[in-house]
């Protein structure tokens, strides 16, 4: 089955704490969901096997704790990172408006600078919404972000935060394909494909 | 959830030192959350890298998860902790270093964390090898110098041990660095009584077990004693050091097996330590060298130290036969040119000197002997190590010539058995008239924790010569580097230390220090040695030539790279000055042309030779 699979890719999650950021991951990894999920400890981490357009691509994702405590580790797992999601909760500003710290730590730490980052504003399940999502959609852009908002209760995007972003990477090689030079022929097989596809530097759902 | 909580709840059972004076002191569940889980992701990553073999991925899974539990982090750590120690997401330990010294606690002592891992290890009352070369990877990551950890090691011990042990057997600063660890081991030793689940080591030898329980008693307090006093205590104390108390030394050969005759461990040091140390004698010779421990005087690789003496008989044979044939050479100028003559590589059987071959039948014999008893010895060594007559400690292995041999064969035979892991620590094999190919290495992985040394002499005439008639001749590890890709596999050129395969045993203190393993320091240096005995009057000599050797030799380590080797230098100015160009190689009508150089005192007026000859001739007479 490993044979199969294009690349191993390393996604890191980040963001301050409570924001939804383990809910995402048991969402998406597990499709599950706890309400009372207790705060991560150090960083969590999880491996799995998507397929974008016919391509598979092993993920391994790390979660890290958003907890003050914790934030000496973070920036450990910044190395080697191909993709960043980026979660705030839309139902609380403060989440929101310190999107702009992790963005610094994001440039001090990361080894790359062609990493591909997400911006997910969670909860949109609950009604007392603070950040609207043009706001969101701005920052995303202003920073050249894929952006999406979800719900990891609901289950409304998080397939598709992860999707668009593991695609976005596979589009871009460089990011990649060094570490795989054998499998280098179906990479530009691949590239032919989708052509332009559906993202440029940034993208909305919903 | 909070951190300080965490730790405060901690202090009742650990601030019982505290109140009987001692400064209360910290260990690995004291660190701050986040610098428990990046000691955990540490360990767990390094043994991932140490260790990438699948075979022993489930000790690499169980030490991390025990050392969660002992850290005292939530179970929700434990999958990425177990993903850690499988190898997966490790994106280098090193990151996680650098975190951990800035912890309050670390930065002004980074042995807390190698103190804390050492009592984690030793917690069930056995000491895995693979732990150990954990141990010193971590403190390599702490720039802790390794001596650091023996006198952890040694500390522990000595808490164990009786505590009236007076200091004063030991020299004036190692005293004053352990009396500050001597705090430590009251609070060592209540850490291991409560957290252990009830077990706690016991030392001594074993030999009076239940004696230290109650001894400990004094130290631990009634809570501990109690858990010491347990069968299961005591079945503990002995597992750590050997069965009966009598560990090796006490070992005997029940019955004949197979062709050995003679097995025995004679101990080289009084001391006693968490790892041993076995060396082993390729051969005996008259003089000086007659014993098994005499090359080994200067080996301070533990305090506890033995030497294998083995089929003496046959190993004396052996040594005669070669002091014969060097005699049948007396002409040194012979000796030089037939070292190079093999360092060329152009030794064909027939280009040995006729002078030489007419000896060979008493070589031959003891050879072919010995080769085979060497299989048997360390068949035998392999079973004696796999029952743990040594105890649950490391073991390291140091053997050169037909020792290195043994080591070679007990390392064949342990691979063979399923729970060969974690017992050996190091081997160093010395001009191993062993098969050097790369696959018959590869299952020493499994078995040898940290590091396989093959030091080796590609001028080594004697050996070249025994294998004269062998298809192995070509790939004979004691003549070759071995290439096997591995981080332990470490090859040493010891072509600037040992001229002949008799230096291997005359030159033992240079080659040790060549080859990374820690001897004694010189004899004129300390009044006192660890090993009293085996050291006659010429030690003063033996000290002096030790020290003009490490002049000659630059650094200690003239590994793998030889550009300033100077006897490799030599080579080709040598043979270009006497006209032996590479036909010589291939046409034997000219191979006497060689010979005649071996046999005639400087015929050529080779300078080269001249001056070397005038360094070993001493050493071989």
């Amino acid at each position: 089955m490993d044979e199969d699979v294009l690349t191993t890719l390393k996604i890191l999650i980040i963001g301050e704490s409570g924001v939804g950021k383990s809910s995402l991951l048991l969402r998406f990894t597990d499709d599950t969901f706890d309400p009372e999920l207790a705060a991560t400890i150090g960083v969590d981490f999880k491996v799995k096997t998507i397929s974008v357009d016919g391509n598979k691509a092993k993920l391994a994702i790390w979660d890290t704790a958003g907890q003050e405590r914790f934030r000496t580790l973070t920036p450990s797992y910044y190395r080697g990172a191909q993709g960043v999601i980026l979660v705030y909760d839309v139902t609380r500003r403060d989440t929101f408006v310190k999107l702009d710290n992790w963005l610094n730590e994001l440039e001090t730490y990361c080894t790359r600078n062609d990493i591909v980052n997400m911006l997910v504003g969670n909860k949109i399940d609950k009604e007392n919404r603070e950040v609207d999502r043009n706001e969101g959609l701005k920052f995303a852009r202003k920073h050249s972000m894929l952006f999406i908002e979800a719900s990891a209760k609901t289950c409304d995007g998080v397939q598709c935060a992860f999707e668009e972003l593991v695609e976005k990477i596979i589009q871009t090689p460089g990011l990649w394909e060094s570490e795989n030079q054998n499998k280098g022929v179906k990479l530009t097989h691949r590239e032919e494909g989708p052509g332009g596809g559906a993202c440029g530097g940034y993208c909305s759902m919903l | 959830v909070a951190t300080g909580d965490r730790s405060s709840q901690r202090l009742p059972p650990m601030a019982e030192p505290a109140v009987e004076g001692e400064p209360h002191l910290p260990t690995g569940r004291e660190l701050a959350e986040a610098n428990r889980f990046a000691y955990a992701a540490l360990c767990g990553i390094s043994l991932s890298q140490l260790f990438p073999e699948p075979e022993q991925s489930s000790f690499c899974t169980e030490f991390v998860t025990d050392l969660v539990k002992w850290l005292e982090l939530p179970e929700a750590v434990l999958p990425t902790m177990t993903a850690f120690a499988k190898g997966l997401g490790g994106e280098g330990a090193d990151v996680f270093a650098p975190i951990l010294l800035k912890d309050p606690i670390l930065k002004d002592d980074p042995l807390v964390i190698i103190q804390d891992l050492l009592s984690f290890s030793l917690k069930d009352g056995r000491y895995d090898a693979r732990a150990r070369v954990l141990i010193c990877h971590i403190n390599s990551f702490f720039r802790v110098p390794l001596g650091e950890l023996d006198l952890l090691e040694e500390t522990f011990l000595e808490s164990l041990k009786e505590t009236k042990e007076e200091e004063s057997e030991t020299a004036e600063a190692s005293r004053k660095k352990k009396e500050n660890r001597r705090k430590w081991k009251r609070y060592l030793l209540i850490g291991l009584a409560t957290v252990g689940g009830g077990t706690v080591i016991g030392v001594t030898g074993g030999l009076a077990a239940p004696l230290v329980a109650a001894g400990a008693a004094t130290i631990i307090g009634s809570a501990g004693a109690a858990a010491l006093g347990s069968v299961a205590g005591i079945a503990v104390m002995t597992s750590l050091f050997g069965a009966a108390g009598a560990g090796l030394t006490g070992y005997k050969m029940k019955k004949r097996v197979g062709a050995i005759e003679e097995f025995t461990f004679l101990p080289l040091t009084e001391g006693r330590q968490l790892h041993i140390t076995i060396a082993i004698t390729g051969w005996l010779a008259s003089g000086k060298y007659r014993t098994f421990s005499a090359p080994w005087a200067a080996l301070a690789r533990s305090r506890e130290q033995y030497c294998l003496a083995w089929e003496a008989k046959y190993l004396m044979e052996l040594g005669n036969a070669l002091e014969t044939i060097l005699s049948g050479l007396a002409n040194m100028v012979a000796q030089e040119a037939l070292k190079y003559t093999v360092l060329s590589g152009i030794v064909a059987a027939l280009t040995w000197p006729a002078s030489l071959l007419t000896v060979a039948n008493v070589i031959d014999n003891p050879w072919g002997v010995c080769l085979h008893r060497s299989v048997e010895v360390g068949k035998h060594l392999a079973h004696i190590l796999l029952s743990r007559q040594q105890g649950r400690r490391p073991v390291t292995l140091i053997g050169f010539s037909l020792g290195a041999r043994v080591i070679y064969f007990c390392l064949q035979e342990m691979a063979q058995e399923k729970d060969c892991q974690g017992i050996i620590e190091d081997v160093v094999l010395l001009g191993a008239p062993v098969e050097g190919e790369a696959k018959h290495w590869e299952p020493f992985r499994k078995v040898v924790s940290g590091r396989i040394i093959n030091g080796y002499c590609s001028g080594d005439w004697l050996l070249s010569f025994v294998y004269r008639t062998s298809s192995m001749r070509l790939r004979v590890a004691g003549l070759r580097p071995v290439l096997l890709q591995d981080r332990r596999v470490e090859n040493v050129d010891l072509s600037s230390v040992v001229s002949g395969h008799l230096d291997y045993a005359k030159k033992m203190d240079v080659i040790l220090k060549t080859v990374g393993i820690h001897t004694k320091p010189g004899w004129d240096e300390k009044g006192l040695l660890l090993a009293p005995g085996s050291l006659p009057q010429e030690e003063p000599h033996r000290a002096a030539t030790t020290s003009s050797s490490e002049k000659t030799t630059p650094g200690d380590s003239p590994k793998v790279a030889t550009s300033t080797d100077p006897t490799r230098a030599q080579v080709p100015t040598g043979l270009d000055q006497e006209g032996a160009s590479p036909p010589a190689a291939t046409s034997p009508a000219k191979s006497p042309q060689i010979c005649s150089h071996g046999m005639d005192p400087n015929p050529l007026g080779c300078p080269d030779c001249a001056s070397e000859t005038q360094g070993p001739c001493p050493g071989l007479d």
